[in-house]
């Protein structure tokens, strides 16, 4: 480094500098390349997008002031005057963006006539599949009759005076054979033997195709190539048209060998070489040439009008060449560039060729593509030179590099694509790098170093097309405003109609009301053959009437008045006895302690205490109550104690976790502050109130039954959200013996029924038209399952 | 044929239509108007494509003669109602749509089974008597001769001699089976009188029972547990249940229920022969024993007044109810699960409300302590004493005054029966079997699917398979059926509680409140309420009382008012002044 000229390396600096900062601002800059070397590759990254079009007053100012040439420049200027320049047509992304957004408005629309049909048979009960089906609906016998009948004399005279139209019968034709029977079997024959070549030939084909000797594919393959230059030759003379067509194919398969890293070294043949690269020199050069190879592949053929651009490239500095006798490219070029030698083999050549015949002819124009025609032949090497540069170490101490390096890596910042062409070099590097053995080995292992500096210091970032998509939100604004307008307009024009519409059916409703059905009925048939337009909407009745609104005071029963004075008096002196009147549903007699009733029963013989049966309707209260001889007062006791023992026992206690002593003094006769106690008792939630509460004398256990617990539902399937509605649904029963057997048929019904051995034939059209179809009206499923395209 | 002295006061369909004929009549007479009209060629043109509409307007909407289909009685209707549907909880539409749909079909059910219902054509007999007469006084042997020949023979006796017998009906009612003390165990078709088997089983049987059809019957003898085929073959003993005092058969679930001496419950199931339920019941030795159709439990009544219930799968009792201080003599649930007659030895007998478990509804005294209580289908009870058997009418939810129908004999009472579907009280005694005629205690209408007396055999083969295909697993027995219609909520939380421990994982939105929400069930609040209204309408009228009596109220002195400062003044003391 010390070495360098220091002018010249601030320079570079400089330079590399305002590069970087013209890449802070976020427009799309594309320098225009400063050739400062002489190369005719032209590069698709520095393209210019330049205004082409011709300012014709400015050529007619050249033609200037001489009178002859006045008139042309009048006519030019008018000319200009009169012809519009169409608008320069969209951008390829962008029109087809456009394109695909209309096809899929215009497919939306068309899928969704569909919607009302799908959306009905999810919902409906049943489908049954085929959907059509002859309808086996007999005629009634009088109409199947009415069709029987002869004409009668009126229905005659009136088919005189009004003959329906004559249908002509089609007259079937015979079928006509195409051929006789001789022709046939000739016929025939031929196809079987046609059949049987073919057969053959595919066995041959299989055959060669499982031959898996590289060498004689390789043979087979460059067999081919030549026989479709022959060919392509031939055609060239014979017809140029299609010759082109050729090589346009041609060219295309060249760009799928370009997209495809098949001349890579990332291959297993190159792997294999690779390993013993290192020792072997020959295998060296063997990698070299299948790079080459792929290199000159994957080069871009430059157009001519790019070609002019690129004309500075060409001053390449020839010192790496000279500079590295280890360099392969370089022990190539004293015996007879064989690399060159293979890649200028098939099309490539002919292009080559082509171009320069092109030059000849047009070298007059043109000066620049004259350098390009020789140039051609060196551009791979000094292509793979240039590239060579940016693997170059920073040891490499050649200022000139450097600057040279500053192009390279402005182009790598604006396409970050470049980067990825860079990779596989600095994978090249054990085999590429000029340098010795031990170098090399030593580079190899910096390689990771250098790779930021072939790419810069600056950070690549993807350059955005704001363009681009600029211009496509103001374009999507227009259109919005467009559509909206539209619909606006649309909507203006449909109440307009709809005013009109009522204004006539104001003035027919002047008239007999016959017509009017008429005319109506005549119209809503018009308006079905507008099948498309699936009315989705409830057609909702605009009802502009004031409600009229009663007054809502019922009638007062006057009965209070008719009470009588004493009665109320009574009553209000009486015991307050419960009236279910406003709750009519409970019924208060149940709660009021049951009397015993004594009943008169009948006795048995052995019972003599009451001989006669007299069957009074006074009640019979036996003198001794036998009750209390029985009566043990500890079973009552008993089984309260039982009912207390069973509520403690489901009680959760209250858990303690007060420290005596903690924060206070503790110890005998110190009581803990009731408050602190308090704090640290940890009250259980409180139980649910038991079912046998205030029961009496019954006791309810309640536990979980867990063998019951498998049979549960524990989870509420999906559309529910309540257990209430859960509960709900699965509350009927479906089967026969709790149901009548109609609706039990009903409700088990599948949900698809298809009729066996019928072809199921896809819907078609038809299926829009259906009255059934069409006056489906669930928007919400409609909705819902629209979304789902 | 079935019901004697039966009168028919259930207003039939066709009663009603009595007088439409009447109104069509009109209707057709109307004349119809006859337009003359000229055709011209143009007027047909003109026509001609309006052939169409003309037809629409011409052709009547409805056909007036038949206005579809009849009304349903809302009440009727209401019988058949499952309760609530679901409300507008889901807000998928196209799930929400669906669930409209089955809605609507439910509410088809619930129509058709109302509309079904015209086709239960028999109506339920009774006994009427004159004016000031009374039931009771009608004996067997008056209903016999009123009676057509068909209906006399069965009432009937058997005398027999192996002591006192039990008798219990098939399910269906056509068959009889007896068993005595004395071993003598006799199976018959009662209404032909056709003998299916007689044997002697040299043993004491405790206790009968028809197995799920007819062919099989169970005998707890002295030992063990036996079971004969209709020929009086032995085909099981099954020693594990042994010394049973009383069993009952639980169709739907196949079991077949027994307590013994000891106290041991045990729920055998007869399909596949497996013991699914045994343990003590540590109540000591009860012969008082009945299930409740309702949810299959079993009701046992003990020595200490108490009615428990069980279940083969809890060993505890599901509830137990307090219904008498002194020992239970006897038990009877009805046929819908809804009430329970206990009676005690102290001569009482009460209702209860077994399904709510609340009670007692009624509290009878009787003169005598029964031996035996039975509800028929139609909710009829049936009270042994001793001697004679007094039939009950409408006791439950009414206070009856008195019998229904009283039936004397010469013999004790062992227990009895009522034949299903028959108007037919079946009792066993100690010699013999007497069968007497209780007009509609039975329940007219049979569903031959559910059980048929008129039975064949191809009909009851099919019947026994479709019962095994239907069969309800044990476990599903307790005391509220329709457990197994709801969500196990707390499992649920529980689970759900797990799932929103889970990171990453939104929990789901859920609305735990069950459908049936255990309001109300308290009497305390009910009470509280009943209370309050009344003693609201109380102070209310007494207010109108006084308004309209005049009575004005002296008028309080005013208090001197200082203005802002009345705060100041103590009200205490202006009370003691």
């Amino acid at each position: 480094m010390e070495d360098i000229d220091e002018s010249e390396y601030v320079a570079a600096d400089h330079d590399l500098l305002v590069s970087a900062v013209s890449k802070l601002d976020k427009t799309q800059h594309i320098t225009e390349p400063t050739r400062n070397e002489s190369t005719n590759i032209g590069s698709e990254f520095n393209l210019l997008k330049r205004a082409n079009r011709l300012n014709l007053s400015s050529v007619a100012k050249i033609l200037g002031d001489t009178a002859h040439h006045v008139q042309i420049s009048k006519k030019l200027k008018k000319t200009q005057d009169k012809s519009k320049v169409l608008s320069k047509p969209l951008e390829k992304p962008q029109a087809e963006r456009i394109k695909r957004s209309t096809g899929y408005e215009a497919t939306k629309k068309k899928v969704g006539r569909w919607d009302p049909v799908v959306a009905r048979s999810r919902t409906v009960d049943y489908v049954s599949f085929p959907l059509k089906s002859a309808s086996t609906k007999l005629e009634p016998t009088a109409d199947f009759l009415t069709k029987l009948t002869l004409k009668s004399d009126l229905e005659k005279e009136l088919e005189e005076v009004d003959p329906p139209p004559f249908v002509e019968e089609e007259v079937e034709e015979e079928p006509v054979f195409p051929m006789t029977y001789e022709e046939m079997v000739e016929h025939r024959k031929h196809i079987a033997k046609m059949r049987a070549q073919q057969s053959y030939k595919a066995a041959k084909a299989k055959r060669q195709s499982k031959i898996k000797s590289k060498k004689y594919h390789r043979v087979l393959k460059k067999e081919k190539l030549k026989q479709q230059l022959k060919e392509f030759e031939e055609l060239q003379k014979t017809d140029p048209e299609e010759a082109l067509k050729k090589l346009e194919s041609l060219e295309k398969a060249r760009a799928l060998e370009r997209h495809t890293l098949r001349h890579k070294n990332t291959g297993k043949w190159a792997k294999n070489k690779l390993i013993r690269a290192k020792y072997d020199k020959e295998v060296r050069q063997q990698l070299a040439e299948q790079l080459a190879v792929s290199r000159g592949l994957t080069q871009k053929v430059q157009d001519n009008e790019s070609s002019d651009d690129d004309v500075d490239n060409e001053k390449i500095p020839d010192m790496t060449l000279s500079q590295d006798p280890m360099n392969p490219w370089m022990m190539q070029r004293p015996d007879k560039s064989n690399v060159n030698a293979e890649f200028n083999f098939g099309y490539k050549k002919f292009v080559q060729n082509k171009i320069g015949r092109k030059d000849d002819s047009d070298s007059d124009s043109n000066d620049e593509n004259v350098e390009e025609g020789p140039s051609n032949e060196i551009s791979v090497l000094k292509d793979s030179i240039s590239k060579l540069t940016q693997i170059q170490d920073d040891s490499s101490d050649d200022a000139t590099e450097v600057v040279e390096q500053e192009p390279i890596t402005v182009k790598v910042g604006v396409k970050p694509s470049q980067k990825s062409d860079d990779k596989p070099q600095t994978q090249n590097k054990p085999v590429v790098t000029q340098k010795s053995l031990k170098r090399s080995k030593h580079s190899g292992g910096k390689a990771k170093k250098i790779k930021p500096i072939a790419t810069s210091n600056w950070e690549v970032v993807e350059m955005e097309p704001f363009i681009d998509s600029e211009v496509n939100v103001s374009q999507d604004v227009t259109e919005a405003f467009e559509k909206h307008e539209d619909t606006i307009a649309q909507k203006v024009e449909n109440k307009l109609k709809q005013i009109r519409h009522n204004i006539e059916m104001l003035e027919k409703a002047a008239r007999s009301n016959k017509i009017e059905t008429r005319k109506v009925k005549q119209k809503q048939a018009s308006d079905n053959l507008e099948y498309l337009q699936l009315k989705k909407k409830n057609v909702k009745p605009i009802i502009d009437e004031e409600l009229i609104e009663t007054s809502s005071k019922t009638v007062q029963d006057d009965d209070k008045e008719d009470q009588s004075l004493p009665k109320i008096l009574n009553a209000a002196q009486a015991p307050v006895q419960p009236t279910d009147s406003s709750t009519s549903n409970i019924d208060p007699n149940r709660f009021i302690q049951v009397k015993p009733k004594f009943l008169n029963t009948a006795l048995s013989q052995g019972n003599y205490e009451y001989d006669q049966l007299d069957d009074d309707d006074e009640q019979v209260v036996p003198k001794v109550n036998i009750e209390e001889v029985f009566e043990e007062d500890d079973v009552v006791a008993s089984f309260r104690q039982e009912k207390e023992d069973e509520i403690n026992k489901d009680k959760p206690e209250e858990i303690n976790l007060a420290l005596p002593g903690w924060g206070s003094w503790g110890g005998k006769g110190i009581k803990p502050q009731r408050r602190k106690r308090n704090r640290f008792i940890n009250k259980p939630a409180p139980a649910m109130p038991r079912r046998d509460e205030n029961k009496g004398d019954i006791i309810i256990k309640e536990h979980k039954n867990p063998k019951l617990g498998v049979h549960k539902v524990k989870d509420v399937p999906f559309p529910f959200e309540s257990v209430k509605d859960y509960e709900a649904s699965i509350r009927a029963p479906l089967g026969n013996t709790f149901i009548p057997e109609k609706a039990h048929k009903k409700l088990i019904r599948p949900s698809v029924i298809t009729k066996a051995g019928k072809i199921i034939e896809p819907m078609d059209e038809e299926e829009l038209l259906l009255p059934k179809n069409k006056s489906f009206r669930n928007e919400a499923v409609i909705k819902l399952l629209g979304q789902k395209k | 044929m079935k019901h004697p002295k039966k009168k028919e006061h259930n207003k039939r369909y066709f009663d009603k239509n009595e007088k439409k004929p009447e109104d069509n009549g009109e209707s057709k007479d109307n004349q119809v108007k006859v337009y003359n009209i000229k055709i011209t060629p143009n007027l047909i043109k003109a026509n001609k494509f309006k052939n169409k509409d003309t037809f629409n307007a011409i052709r009547p909407k409805k056909n007036k003669k038949f206005e579809g289909k009849a009304p349903i009685d809302p009440e009727k209707l209401e019988v058949h109602s499952r309760g609530e549907g679901v409300g507008k909880g889901v807000r998928h539409p196209l799930h929400a749509e669906k669930l409209r749909k089955r809605e609507r079909k439910y509410n088809y059910a619930q129509e058709q089974a109302a509309r079904a219902e015209i086709l239960l054509t028999e109506g339920q007999g009774g006994l009427e008597v004159e004016e000031g007469g009374k039931t009771t006084a009608i004996s067997q042997k008056i209903i016999a001769e009123n009676v057509d020949i068909t209906a006399a023979s069965k009432i009937f006796e058997l005398n027999l001699g192996f002591g006192p017998y039990q008798a219990k009906y098939s399910r269906n009612g056509r068959h009889l089976l007896l068993g005595s003390k004395k071993g003598h165990l006799a199976a018959f078709d009662w209404f032909t009188k056709k003998l299916h088997f007689e044997i002697n089983v040299m043993e004491s049987i405790h206790d009968i029972s028809w197995l799920h059809t007819e062919t099989m019957v169970a005998a707890a003898q002295k030992e063990w547990l036996y079971m004969y085929d209709n020929t009086g073959t032995e085909i099981h003993c099954i020693k594990k249940m042994d010394k049973i005092l009383r069993m009952e058969f639980l169709p739907y679930h196949f079991l077949l229920a027994a307590v013994n001496e000891f106290g041991f419950m045990t729920w055998l199931d007869i399909s596949v022969g497996e013991i699914v339920g045994h343990y003590n019941n540590r109540l000591g030795r009860t012969a008082v024993m009945a299930q409740n159709p309702y949810n299959a439990t079993l009701c046992i009544g003990n020595s200490k007044g108490v009615v428990s219930l069980w279940s083969p799968t809890v060993k505890d009792p599901l509830a137990k109810i307090l219904c008498h201080k002194t020992p239970v003599t006897a038990l009877a649930v009805d046929n819908r699960g809804m009430y329970m007659a206990t009676s005690g030895v102290d001569r009482s007998m009460k209702i209860w409300d077994i399904r709510h478990l609340d009670g007692p509804i009624q509290d009878y005294r009787l003169r005598s302590a029964p031996v035996d209580l039975e509800f028929s289908q139609k909710d009829m009870l049936a009270v042994g004493l001793d001697e004679v058997v007094e039939i009950y009418n409408n006791c439950c939810t009414k206070t009856t005054e008195k019998p229904y129908l009283r039936h004397r004999m010469a013999k004790a009472i062992n227990n009895f029966k009522f034949c299903p579907y028959e108007d037919v009280l079946g009792i066993g005694t100690t010699n013999g079997f007497t069968s007497i005629i209780v007009p509609g205690s039975g329940e007219p209408n049979f569903d031959a699917l559910e059980s048929n007396p008129f039975q064949n055999k191809k009909q009851r083969k099919e019947a026994e398979v479709k019962a095994l295909l239907d069969k309800i697993p044990a476990e599903l027995i307790t005391l509220n059926p329709l457990d197994i219609t709801e969500v196990d909520v707390l499992s649920m939380q529980e689970q759900m509680e797990a799932k929103k421990k889970l990171l990453y994982l939104k929990p789901k939105k859920m609305d735990f409140t069950p459908r049936h929400k255990k309001k109300g069930k308290t009497n305390i609040a009910r009470k509280k309420i009943i209370k309050e209204v009344a003693r609201k309408d109380f102070v209310e009228k007494a207010k109108e009382a006084k308004k309209l009596l005049n009575l004005q109220e002296e008028q309080k002195a005013k208090k001197p008012s200082f203005g802002v400062l009345d705060r100041f003044v103590p009200t205490v003391k202006t009370k003691k002044q």
